[in-house]
């Protein structure tokens, strides 16, 4: 062992003891490391969960191929929903409004602020192809009136129809809402539902696993000093600093 | 270890002793396979085929043993009589003094390697003056004096409703209980309290001081005076479960703010599919991912990493297939033509493993004559080698049964155990890339990395704090959150 590396470790001791913190070493973590038991099935879960869940429908058919493994839902509705979102990115909010009560008419019934946020994307739809009769028509007659059962919703409609005031549009102080952005957010939001509805978690579980991790080596960092993974992208060990 | 590892830099021209270790491993993972799958056996009797594969998910369960009845070794000399079923215990004179208290502890201490234990008291007859308790104890307590009456002891006695806990004076903690009442009593070991239910609600909690083991336990003192206890074998009037539920949500909320690189799970997902070979799903991914909004603005890993992923990744691909569906003598065909270093020596342990499939499969389609013959000509290699003779047995025993996959071997029919065999060869023909400096690089996948650092922190971190906690149960994380 070179006299750097010995100088190295005695550090990370005197540093340990200071802090009354348990020194593990390289070796002994990964002993650890190596009595973990991780099945390669549920690896494969996990990264089906992933596909399903964020929409990679044909990915998710040629991985039950390749792996064996059982997606959770049926691919189908994977489409149907992605379908969905595609038309809300593109501007189509009537045409996504029409998919998803042809996928499950209870879905925006049971959302009201969802259906609201969706009237919403057309008004500003409207608004930027400048049909400015139409849309004032619209928004008096299907939106005004949720307004009145919603303060907030009544809030986001007095901002919304404000974008007629302006002339230059993408100057404006309320210029995000034509961002394409807003979109994404709006199909965000019905993405999410349909997976709620289908009873499916909306969020894949691999994000969560990776938070978890960054908890659980902080919450270990407190007791102990040990190699740690730093950087999730490469998963190498690093050594504990000095 | 220095011994392997100096072995490991000399073999970039051999490549035996590297190959070996890769292949070492998956047998690693094969016995374990095969041991836990005996062991379960055993203690199951006959399982179904379908069993085998829970057996599987109670392994993660940490084997603790748990509080099942009342406990009557230690007894209170008279001042308490436990019940013939040992869940129940009556006062059966008058009390006279603060020392002549029936206590009873459960037989066991509470299991500490989860995140809730939970016991109740149901008091059937509150007596004579209703001075029942219900609360914690350390091994060695008096069981003469109510649970908190003493030092490391906690107590919530229902004639009073306070909590005592060792500091003589109760504190005002829950409502009095009485006959007819469910109690409970619980150890939150995330947050490090005791808390109390009465009638399915939480009356309160408090810190636990007391690190050791600590035992359920109960408490009579007047005459008449009859409880029962459920330590789990009946349903609990407090809903334990959704308790957990609500735990588990805190911690998992603190978790969610923390923030990860935007495009995390994306380059673990592609790395996964390159590491393991899944060539088709691989360019469909990459295929749909460039029509995805919002745009992913995914880090091309620089050239060096990308070429270490994508090297042979259509042969990997292809041998994956074969294995999958059996076609092993394919299989090795196609090693032979690509990979010619890793079937060269027919002794290895690669070639083991190859051979094992091979005879397993012939025996799935029932060429049994066959199968034999092949076991004959290959196995006797093997045997000279030793250390796979456990493994070589259960083949062979295989052979012994009608109905093989309801066998204590029926584990080695599964499709589990060809994707041993299909990553075994996969991590070969990475070896084989001129640029692996570490063999070990090619066994573990980036998403496998990660979830190993994860468990061992849980564990290490469960270890430190008394073995108090839940671990990290990936199975369990899978299967959460199914609505329907």
């Amino acid at each position: 062992m070179s006299l750097f590396w010995i100088v190295i470790r005695e550090l990370a001791e005197i540093e340990a003891m200071a802090a009354s913190k348990k020194v593990i070493t390289r070796e002994e973590w990964e002993k650890k490391l190596n009595d973990v038991r991780i099945r390669k099935e549920d690896m494969n879960k996990l990264v089906m969960n992933f596909l399903v869940t964020e929409g990679y429908v044909e990915a998710a058919e040629k991985f039950r191929k390749e792996s064996g493994t059982d997606p959770d839902i049926d691919l189908a509705t994977i489409t149907d929903r992605m379908a969905v979102k595609k038309a809300v990115q593109a501007g189509n909010v009537e045409d996504a409004i029409e998919k998803v009560n042809d996928l499950n008419p209870e879905i925006l019934d049971t959302n009201p602020q969802l259906f609201f946020h969706l009237q919403q994307q057309r008004l500003i739809e409207l608004i930027r192809n400048g049909k400015v009769e139409e849309a004032l028509e619209f928004a008096q007659e299907e939106l005004a009136p949720r307004g009145e059962e919603n303060q907030s919703f009544l809030e986001e409609l007095e901002k919304t129809v404000a974008l007629l005031a302006f002339e230059d549009v993408s100057n404006c102080p309320i210029g995000e809402l034509l961002d394409v952005s807003q979109r994404l957010k709006t199909a965000s939001e019905v993405n999410a539902a349909i997976l709620t509805s289908q009873s499916h978690e909306k969020d894949p579980k691999l994000p969560s696993l990776l938070k978890m991790l960054l908890w659980a080596q902080n919450q270990l960092g407190e007791k102990a000093v040990y190699p740690r993974i730093n950087d999730l992208s490469t998963a190498t060990l690093e050594d504990p600093a000095v | 270890m220095e011994e392997a590892s100096l072995s490991l830099s000399l073999s970039t021209t051999t490549n035996t002793n590297t190959n070996d270790l890769i292949a070492t491993y998956y047998l690693q993972q094969w016995r374990l396979k095969s041991k836990s799958s005996a062991a379960k056996f055993e203690s199951m009797g006959f399982p179904e085929p379908q069993f085998l594969t829970q057996i599987d998910e109670d392994e993660e369960d940490d084997k603790e043993e748990l509080p099942t009845e009342l406990d009557t070794l230690n007894s209170s000399g008279g001042f308490s009589i436990v019940g013939p079923d040992k869940l129940s215990v009556r006062y059966p004179s008058v009390n006279l003094h603060g020392h002549d208290v029936g206590v009873v502890q459960a037989n066991r201490p509470a299991p500490s390697k989860r995140l809730v234990y939970y016991f109740e008291m149901y008091v059937e007859n509150a007596g004579a003056k209703g001075q029942v308790a219900i609360g914690f104890t350390t091994p060695g307590f008096r069981l003469r004096r109510q649970p908190g009456w003493e030092s490391n002891s906690y107590g919530y006695h229902g004639d009073n409703g306070l909590l005592y806990r060792g500091q003589g004076k109760g504190e005002t903690f829950g409502p009095v209980y009485s006959t007819g009442d469910t109690v409970g009593g619980g150890i939150n070991y995330a947050s490090q309290e005791l808390f109390f239910t009465k009638n399915g609600a939480v009356v309160g909690a408090v810190f636990k001081d007391v690190k050791g083991p600590l035992f359920p336990t109960v408490a009579v003192h007047s005459q008449h005076e009859v409880v029962n206890v459920n330590f789990g074998k009946k349903p609990f009037v407090f809903d334990l479960k959704a308790y957990e539920a609500q735990e588990r949500a805190k911690q998992n909320s603190t978790i969610e703010k923390l923030s990860i690189p935007q495009n995390a799970s994306y380059g673990i997902v592609r790395s996964y599919l390159q590491h393991y070979g899944y060539e088709d799903t691989l360019k469909t991914f990459d295929f749909e991912s460039r029509s995805t909004l919002p745009p992913i603005s995914f880090v091309q890993e620089n050239g060096f990493t990308e070429d270490m992923n994508t090297y042979s990744l259509n042969q990997r691909k292809v041998l994956r297939q074969l294995i999958r569906s059996g076609q092993i003598g394919d299989a090795i065909g196609k090693l032979k033509e690509w990979f010619p270093q890793i079937v060269q020596d027919g002794a290895s342990a690669i070639c083991f493993l190859l051979h094992c499939q091979n005879f397993i499969e012939l025996v799935r389609v029932g060429k049994l004559e066959e199968a034999v013959l092949y076991g004959r000509t290959e196995f006797e290699k093997f045997y000279k080698l030793g250390d796979y003779a456990d493994l070589v047995k259960d083949c062979a025993a295989l052979l012994a049964y009608e109905l093989p996959q309801k066998s204590s071997v029926g584990y080695l029919l599964g499709d589990s155990q060809r994707e041993i065999i299909a990553d075994a060869v996969n991590a070969m023909v990475l070896s084989t890339n001129p640029s692996v400096k570490d063999s070990r690089e090619c066994l573990h996948s980036r998403l496998d990395r990660l979830l190993r650092q994860l468990s061992a922190c849980f564990l290490e971190k469960r270890s430190l704090n008394g073995d108090q906690g839940e671990g990290f149960h990936l199975h369990r994380i899978l299967n959460s959150g199914r609505k329907g």
